[in-house]
């Protein structure tokens, strides 16, 4: 299972939910499989995934799903400290670890070596950290969206690999506006 | 303190509802007072890119965030504020203390101090550079700017005015 797999197969859980998308391909291939406006998608900013859904988890009470990758969460692993202390349980993280940086070329990452995420996330004061297969993540998904006492960090462990895309067609104030719009706290457009 | 709690109460006239913060000595009082103020939400930060992700997200969810750092936080973060406060046209107030200015003792503190206005205005930063109490008061006026042209915003606190805020 590739990440585009892993997309298709968690595509309904995050339909529901308000997503906070990693730049790249993540993005590009979550756009082609499904566009909603309950999707924030990054076009910079690599490694703030993470904590662009914690800001928002912290600010309404609608459930907050980040897509991350490793190679993001080792630019920005403070991120970990930060949601093991303060995320509110309408957050999950989930690290689509595939070893890779997918969207440069599949350079390997150091979780394709000796680092382990796991233990980070678990070092760093998260609680309920879920390691597991890209088969198993739909269902730890749901699990971690319908505890409403905590969140969550689930790191789904997959193999390399891309689908062609394009660059995401939208500009960025579109991609805001209609998210904030779909949140319900503003009135215009 | 009496500083600090001018500030504080400028940003929250302003309709600065949400801070966090990289601490700085500077700052100290700032953050005594916001994490006994009930009525806003606050916390520390490990890095000052990462508080940038946070205020993105939290200006999503309707809140008008800031972030107080040190002027270094700026070097750190340049990236973050292009290509995401700046590209989507998020408004995110930045509470700088700005180390490096006369009075500072710490001599290391100059090289950022040189360089911390041009950065900011190469990134077409509004900044309102605060040298004594008289100007703590357009804090809340310009905060508000910063919310209807949609764009982060620098204040800039000298050491001198910070210093002997007991």
């Amino acid at each position: 299972m590739n990440r585009f797999d892993l997309l298709n197969k968690v595509q309904n859980i995050l339909k529901d939910n308000l997503v906070i998308c990693n730049i790249g391909l993540p993005s590009q291939e979550l756009y082609k499989i499904s566009d909603q406006p309950n999707f924030f998608y990054m076009l910079g900013s690599m490694g703030l995934s993470s904590s662009i859904g914690l800001g928002l988890a912290l600010s309404q009470n609608k459930h907050v799903i980040s897509i991350d990758g490793d190679g993001s969460v080792l630019m920005n692993m403070n991120t970990l400290a930060t949601i093991g202390n303060r995320a509110p349980s309408n957050y999950t993280l989930l690290i689509i670890d595939n070893g890779s940086y997918g969207s440069t070329g599949d350079q390997r990452t150091f979780t394709d070596e000796k680092t382990c995420l796991k233990d980070v996330a678990l070092g760093a004061g998260c609680k309920n950290v879920v390691e597991c297969s890209g088969e198993e993540t739909v269902n730890e998904l749901n699990k971690a969206i319908d505890d409403k006492d905590n969140s969550y960090v689930i790191i789904s462990k997959i193999n390399s690999g891309n689908v062609k895309t394009d660059p995401i067609p939208l500009n960025p104030i579109t991609i805001r506006d209609r998210f904030r719009k779909f949140i319900g706290k503003v009135k215009y457009l | 303190m009496k500083i600090s709690k001018k500030i504080i109460d400028n940003l929250k006239k302003g309709g600065v509802d949400f801070y966090l913060s990289v601490p700085c000595k500077l700052l100290a009082n700032m953050i005594d007072i916001l994490e006994n103020d009930k009525d806003v939400y606050y916390s520390a930060v490990p890095r000052e890119e990462e508080g940038m992700g946070i205020c993105a997200g939290a200006y999503l969810g309707n809140k008008f965030p800031c972030i107080m750092m040190q002027n270094t936080g700026i070097g750190n973060s340049v990236n973050a504020i292009v290509s995401l406060l700046q590209l989507y046209q998020m408004p995110v107030v930045f509470l700088i203390s700005y180390r490096g200015t006369p009075g500072e003792p710490v001599g290391a503190q100059g090289g950022m101090a040189k360089i911390t206005e041009d950065i900011l205005q190469t990134l077409r930063i509004p900044m309102l550079h605060c040298s004594s109490e008289k100007e703590l008061d357009k804090i809340s006026i310009f905060s508000k700017h910063g919310k209807v042209v949609e764009s982060p915003v620098a204040i800039l606190c000298d050491f001198n005015l910070m210093k002997d805020d007991k």
